[in-house]
């Protein structure tokens, strides 16, 4: 039953990697550009919620309503309840939303101000240019959002605060214990919302038919009183956002260190497993790669994790090479 | 309504498509623009929508106005948003939308224009398209593709659409269908149609005053009646020689471009 375990954390994981996969996805979908920075604007995204979270609130100036909110109830609380136990780690959240909020709606800003930015002075220009000219600007991006981090925050990793209290439940399945913490457990209903409202916003909103329409064709779409720039700037207001929220939830779990910005590059093999314009595809393989990883640490252990996924996408691709629900091109034969 | 005024257009600093195009709609009428393939006819439509810039063309000298205001000014989309549609060649439907979500996509051309979109007027216009309006588009037959097209134009309620080979790739009974559909655009709703069309005889019919295009420039003009019974324009567009006179030769086909022109 070790089984259930493992598949539970794959989900865990793989949540995470459809949040930072939308951000690929919704840009692709409307421009046509593979953003090789989205891990990186991430990446700034953690460093903005660390900073708004951690560093500001701590500082000596801050006022102390944002660095903790400790009413009486929460103190009594806190004293009442047993060591370790789900209330405690609530009352241990508690004081903490002030912090939380700021900081994630100032990551969202920040990243959403960083995005536009590099729509408008960056992508725009090039316009009616061949793609491959953005694609190659993304790429450098990576580096320029990496020199942009270290002008501000140093190297060193630490820790910020989780979005949701953090307890650990103990489950027994069948007699075999299963482990699951809170934070995980529930950033992962916050990722399959997240994923589940923009899937049904494009769908059924006349906005997410723009964007789809000017994936399709911009020229037409123009020629339709679509205001393209602007759909494009959608575009990456949505990837900005999610990935902020993605940068958060990857910073309180794994810490902010300037890996995330890799990793959050990883999640482009899984985009391309599930196809690049298709957010449900995406999602199943994030889910996939997630719970393969799980199950690969469970029975070969830790070393084979960091290829195994890979290998599995490069097969998807060899037989699909569109994605698992990318589209091949609508034709009328 | 619109007014091409002497306008050189060139792509890629290059390659000159226009070279001192002129033309006028009037409000309410319907102008045809012929001319033989790569005369420039598609590149004048765009320039008039302002698609051009989008494909490396520029427009060097010249102006077009639409309701008396240069174009230059104005981006494609909020040329729409002024009643200026563009139905362009091919059709271009969104081929992964369905029917709906193009009728969808062609009401962002009322925005700040007050007006609803009217979809049940398109699907009674055109029941076919109701038949079919959750499907994808791109699985449409050509004609309905076209109809869609039509469909998309009447959603924006346009004061003038420009209309890009609508016959192409259709087959002539459908072409009918289409032709009847302009009519009834042009005389119920009032709205002005300039037309480009590779069959002289379909334009001829249905425009009310017509120009004729050989390589980026105007070369006759007239009203519709008065160019189809001209001898030069019977022989070359309409493929129908004078009454008994041998076949000639096409080498022997009077050119309008060998003609000489004082603004050449």
């Amino acid at each position: 039953m070790q089984f259930v375990q493992f598949v539970i954390n794959g989900l865990m994981a793989g949540a995470l990697y459809a949040l930072i996969a939308i951000g690929i996805v919704a840009v692709y979908k409307s421009t046509r550009v593979v953003n090789f920075a989205h891990g990186y604007m991430i990446m700034i995204g953690a460093y903005l919620y660390y900073t708004f979270a951690v560093l500001l609130p701590d500082a000596s100036w801050a006022p102390a309503w944002l660095s903790g909110w400790t009413p009486e109830w929460v103190i009594a609380g806190k004293n009442s309840a047993k060591m370790f136990s789900p209330a405690a780690a609530f009352y241990d959240w508690i004081p903490n939303i002030p912090r939380i909020i700021f900081g994630l709606v100032c990551a969202i800003l920040g990243s959403g101000l960083l995005a536009l930015i590099i729509e408008r002075f960056l992508m725009r220009p090039l316009l009616g240019q061949s793609n491959f000219s953005m694609i190659m600007i993304t790429v450098g991006l990576i580096s320029v959002l990496s020199g942009f981090k270290s002008l501000f925050w140093t190297g060193d990793a630490a820790s910020v605060p989780h979005l949701t209290p953090n307890p650990a439940f103990r489950l027994d399945l069948f007699g075999t214990p299963i482990f699951i913490f809170g934070a995980n457990f529930m950033s992962m209903i916050m990722a399959a919302l997240i994923f589940g409202f923009i899937v049904y916003w494009l769908r059924h909103s006349s906005a997410g038919v723009a964007i789809r329409a000017v994936s399709e064709d911009q020229s037409t779409a123009y020629s339709m009183g679509i205001n393209v720039p602007r759909v494009f700037a959608q575009a990456w207001l949505i990837a900005a956002a999610t990935g902020a929220v993605a940068g958060a939830v990857l910073a309180a779990r794994d810490g902010v260190s300037p890996s995330l910005g890799l990793f959050g590059f990883s999640v482009l093999a899984i985009v391309l497993m599930g196809g690049l314009d298709s957010f449900v595809g995406v999602f199943i393989a994030a889910m996939l790669v997630g719970v393969l990883e799980a199950l690969v640490q469970w029975q070969l252990g830790g070393t084979w994790v960091e290829i195994a996924p890979y290998v599995a996408v490069l097969v998807v691709i060899l037989i699909r090479p569109y994605g698992l629900m990318g589209h091949p091109e609508v034709e009328r034969i | 309504m619109l007014s091409v005024e002497n306008i050189d257009v060139v792509y890629h600093h290059t390659v000159q498509a226009l070279r001192g195009m002129s033309l006028d709609v009037p409000k309410g009428k319907i102008v045809a623009l012929l001319g033989s393939n790569g005369a420039g006819k598609t590149t004048t439509l765009k320039t008039a929508s302002n698609l051009v810039q989008l494909e490396n063309g520029h427009v060097r000298e010249g102006r077009i106005r639409f309701k008396d205001q240069n174009i230059a000014q104005l981006s494609a989309d909020a040329l729409v948003h002024q009643g200026l549609f563009h139905i362009r060649e091919g059709r271009r439907i969104f081929s992964e939308l369905t029917v709906d979500d193009n009728l969808v996509a062609a009401s962002y051309a009322l925005k700040g224009r007050n007006i609803r979109p009217d979809y049940e007027k398109i699907y009674s216009f055109f029941p076919r398209l109701k038949e079919r309006r959750k499907q994808v588009a791109g699985y449409l037959s050509g004609g309905e593709q076209q109809m869609l097209a039509f469909g998309r134009a009447m959603i924006a309620a346009p004061e003038m659409i420009l209309m890009d080979e609508p016959s192409l790739g259709l087959a002539p009974k459908i072409i009918t269908e289409i032709f009847d559909t302009i009519r009834r655009l042009n005389a119920d709703d009032g709205i002005t149609i300039l037309l480009v069309e590779q069959n002289a005889h379909l334009a001829f019919s249905i425009a009310d005053y017509s120009y004729i295009m050989e390589s980026g420039q105007i070369v006759m003009e007239g009203r519709s009646e008065k160019l189809r019974d001209d001898p030069d324009v019977r022989s070359f567009y309409l493929g129908v020689g004078d009454e008994g006179s041998e076949r000639t030769s096409f080498r022997d086909v009077k050119h309008y471009k060998r003609r000489k022109r004082w603004l050449s």
